[in-house]
């Protein structure tokens, strides 16, 4: 048993699951607690007040004391915002470990909202021109291909011109979401068919939507397997970490990176299905800046910004912890306009803290 | 008395004990050599000198006084500087800038004054003699120039010891002896040089005393005149060397399995033409420059600029192409197993299976399994010496990278090996071992050509030796009639009438 647990801590991810844990429980000591009115399901399905009677006959609204982050409604809060970020993030991780950067992730996030939404819209709410199932089978495929187009165009210009990702993807990134406000003329699109949005919100128990959290969830699996286990991935780390050995293995570098670019295009695509059902309205603002936070993620989570290093869970486990501090400083108080400087300074610890960590293991290693 | 003294200096880097203490004097104003096969530490020990290193025991004294530089400008306040093997200018700024890179010369706002920068640049380069433009650009310069600039920046500096780190390993042999006339004027000038190197015929030249190292350890220090090359040599590797003669000479080799057809590059190399039989070392003889691993690269289907024809058992292959070579059974182990044979940060087992992927996967998946196995024979037979096959391969010494590298292209069962170096950066033992496993090869029928720098080398181990000359075929060398003066003069080019049995270009034995 002891071999078990000691495994258990030593994994590659075990540090960041030890900064969740830890990050949770300052939280929850230091978050205090609310009174907020308690509801219950009616018969109908449908959320209604309880109320109290007491010895006079008096109905008075029953109340109950939570822990501010300590709650199911935080909680699922919090899983749904991670999911989004996540999801991008493992898309991110590929790159990131085949070496290259993405800039836009955002943009294509964007741009793949914003057309989802124009087909769903013109399909209208009522589903006119076909069965409002079919119609949402569209917006999602419209969706998820323009983020896996997009990375396609990425990947294609940087694997033939031979330029470097970051002005490749920050040209893309100006472009795609130009596009978007082109094609909506600035203004927000929504009007869908309903079924979407009752599928992506659907909630299980106490304000807890589970579809985000699944697709996250089918998301980090797929993109661990693929990483780890299928040669695929292998490719991605030999690239990352050294592309001409790489080459002189008779790894196809073009193809691989084509691949990481059209993957991370189609995870922003993913996030982007979600956000519709979710909002259920796009704009081409969306997104804004998101390409740092799925970056920031990538890092905290352990990608090596110069390659070959990095993991699906990895970068997840990154993405929570950035959202938890993001939460935790709307629960604990702080005033919102320190909340960039704060996560901003975290990114940067995470990678001195990794830093500190290799150095010591390589001490360690020295001294055995 | 001595002037800079070692005392029980060690070394630890991860995986390996680099210098386990040693101690030795040297008295000022000689140049003292320090010699050792690879990995026996003699760079390191310089390095630590030179405060690029900071030693983890013992203790340095220069002068009588404790020293302990930190890092290489401490130990230039001291009056310590190293002369580098590899580029240690930024070869994108002038050489007067470089010179005085770490003290520019300004004008009251920031400017740079560009005539003092000149002229400093001037007196530092005449006082060692040196006829280099400051106004050029370092990266235009050659090897030679540019370990002169650096002797001029450490010379200009003041440096009262300089240790020089193979100085002539990439030298031409007029440059040797332009270095060598300016290592006695500095000695004569009281300065104290530290001489690394393994080139035995250059410190008995030029050196007064040598310390011989060997696996870290100290094994002896003298007068260079008390000792011979010979006894170094076998205090160098702790042994004698027997020479064997390669079992594989004794097969006849079998049916031919890799011929080029006048390929060329251009700039590069042109119509070479020759022909690998089954269980043959054919060896590929030049001097640097001469086109011997750009030719490999080209048969490997690696570069885009090659013409002509690579035939693998008589079938052409798809010209500049990787993929065709690869189902060809070819193999590349390349010249620089760093940055281009092996991915340092990932391990043994993910190392050796990198070119094996589509053979170990099925429907994409890795058969770890079989990965496993695969990496364990091959670590087994080539005796990789690591913890496990997850062991980081970049926390590696050299000669076992190397034999990783190689396994790499064993796992893949590859017929035709192309090995450029085989043993470069590889210690003594290890290169005994890859030697064994090289005519191992050959006898199970394998057809090698091989490209290496190292003459004795190539004499040990091929069946028949081809020189190239200047990008082109100059001649060919049958094993009965190996010697070092033979390819030289072919590698050279000195000797237009070569002896009548050494068969010019274009005859070809097996025609």
């Amino acid at each position: 048993m002891r071999p078990f647990i000691r495994n258990l801590f030593r994994f590659q991810e075990s540090g960041l699951l030890w900064v969740i844990l830890v990050l949770g429980v300052v939280l929850t000591a230091f978050a205090g607690t609310v009174r907020t009115p308690k509801f219950e399901r009616a018969a109908d399905g449908g959320r209604q007040r309880v109320f109290t009677t007491d010895a006079e006959g008096n109905r008075a609204p029953a109340f109950e004391v939570k822990n501010k982050f300590l709650n199911a409604q935080n909680l699922a809060q919090l899983a749904k915002d991670t999911s989004f970020i996540a999801i991008m993030a493992v898309g991110m991780a590929f790159v990131i470990i085949s070496g290259g950067i993405d800039l836009s992730v955002g943009s294509i996030y964007a741009l793949a909202s914003v057309l989802g939404a124009m087909v769903l819209n013109h399909l209208g709410p009522e589903g006119t021109a076909m069965a409002p199932l079919a119609a949402c089978a569209l917006g999602v495929l419209v969706c998820l291909a323009t983020g896996a187009l997009c990375g396609l165009a990425n990947g294609g210009l940087i694997v033939a011109l031979g330029v470097h990702p970051f002005i490749i993807t920050l040209g893309a990134m100006a472009i795609l979401r130009g596009i978007a406000f082109v094609a909506t003329k600035g203004q927000s699109i929504g009007g869908f068919p309903a079924d979407l949005r009752e599928f992506v919100r659907f909630e299980l128990g106490n304000g807890l939507s589970v579809v985000p959290l699944l697709v996250m969830v089918v998301v980090t699996a797929l993109g661990w397997i693929y990483l780890s286990r299928l040669a695929a991935g292998r490719r991605v780390y030999a690239i990352g970490g050294n592309e001409q050995a790489a080459r002189f293995s008779g790894i196809r570098v073009g193809r691989v990176k084509l691949g990481v670019y059209i993957l991370a295009g189609l995870a922003a695509g993913i996030s982007a299905v979600l956000s519709l059902g979710y909002y259920g309205a796009a704009t081409s603002g969306d997104g804004q800046g998101y390409e740092l936070n799925v970056i920031a993620a990538s890092v905290v989570g352990g990608c090596s910004l110069t390659g070959g290093r990095g993991s699906a869970l990895g970068v997840v486990l990154g993405a929570l912890i950035i959202q938890m501090i993001a939460s935790g400083i709307v629960i604990l108080g702080i005033d919102q306009n320190y909340s960039q400087i704060i996560i901003g300074a975290v990114v940067i610890a995470a990678v001195v803290l990794d830093n500190v960590n290799t150095w010591l293991a390589k001490r360690r290693l020295t001294r055995a | 008395m001595s002037y800079l003294e070692f005392r029980a200096v060690t070394k630890r880097f991860p995986g390996v004990l680099a210098l386990d203490g040693v101690s030795f004097a040297v008295p000022r104003g000689t140049c003292h050599a320090l010699i050792g096969e690879n990995g026996a530490g003699k760079s390191t020990l310089g390095k630590i000198l030179a405060g690029v290193y900071t030693a983890d025991a013992g203790e340095m004294r220069l002068d009588g006084k404790p020293i302990a530089p930190a890092d290489p400008i401490a130990a230039r306040a001291l009056g310590i500087a190293m002369v580098h093997q590899e580029l240690a200018f930024c070869p994108n700024l002038s050489v007067a800038e470089n010179l005085c890179l770490g003290d520019l010369p300004l004008r009251p706002g920031g400017f740079v004054d560009r005539p003092v920068l000149r002229a400093r640049a001037r007196t530092m380069l005449a006082s060692i003699h040196a006829e280099i433009d400051p106004e050029a650009l370092i990266g235009t310069l050659s090897t030679g120039q540019e370990q002169l600039v650096q002797i001029a920046a450490a010379v200009g500096t003041g440096a009262q010891v300089i240790v020089m780190d193979e100085p002539s390993s990439s030298l031409s042999a007029g440059e040797t002896r332009e270095l060598f006339t300016l290592v006695r004027k500095l000695k004569a000038r009281g300065l104290t040089l530290i001489y690394v190197s393994h080139r035995m015929s250059e410190l008995f030249e030029l050196c007064d005393h040598i310390t011989v190292l060997r696996d870290g350890r100290h094994v002896a220090t003298g007068a260079i005149a008390a000792t011979t090359p010979a006894r170094v040599v076998s205090q160098m590797i702790g042994r004698e060397l027997r020479a064997q003669t390669p079992a594989h000479l004794s097969r006849s080799p079998g049916p031919e399995r890799l011929r080029l057809e006048a390929l060329s590059s251009p700039g590069k190399f042109s119509e070479i033409s020759l022909a690998v039989r089954t269980g043959e070392i054919v060896g590929l003889a030049g001097l640097v420059g001469a086109g011997r691993s750009e030719t490999l690269q080209a048969v490997f289907g690696l570069d885009p600029a090659a013409t002509g024809r690579v035939l693998v058992n008589d079938r052409a292959l798809a010209p500049r192409s990787i993929e065709a070579a690869l189902a060809a059974r070819l193999g590349l182990l390349p010249e620089d197993r760093k940055r281009q044979g092996l991915v340092l940060g990932l391990n043994c087992r993910e190392n050796t299976a990198l070119a094996s992927l589509p053979v170990l996967s099925r429907l994409g998946w890795v058969r770890r399994g079989l990965e496993r196995s695969l990496a364990d024979r091959y670590q087994k037979r080539l005796r990789v010496k690591a913890p496990s096959l997850e062991t980081i391969v970049g926390g590696l010494s050299g000669g076992n990278q190397q034999k990783i590298a190689l396994a790499k292209w064993l796992a893949r069962d590859c017929d035709i090996l192309l090995i450029d170096e085989p043993t470069r950066g590889v210690d003594v033992g290890a290169k005994a071992e890859i030697y064994a496993l090289l005519d191992e090869l050959a006898c199970e029928g394998k057809a090698l050509l091989v490209v290496s720098s190292e003459l004795p080398e190539l004499l040990g181990l091929c069946t028949r030796i081809l020189v190239l000359r200047a990008g082109r075929l100059a001649g060919e060398v049958p094993r009965a009639d190996f010697s070092e003066t033979a390819l030289m003069r072919l590698m050279a080019g000195v000797d237009p009438a070569a002896p009548s049995h050494i068969q010019p270009k274009g005859v070809t034995s097996l025609q």
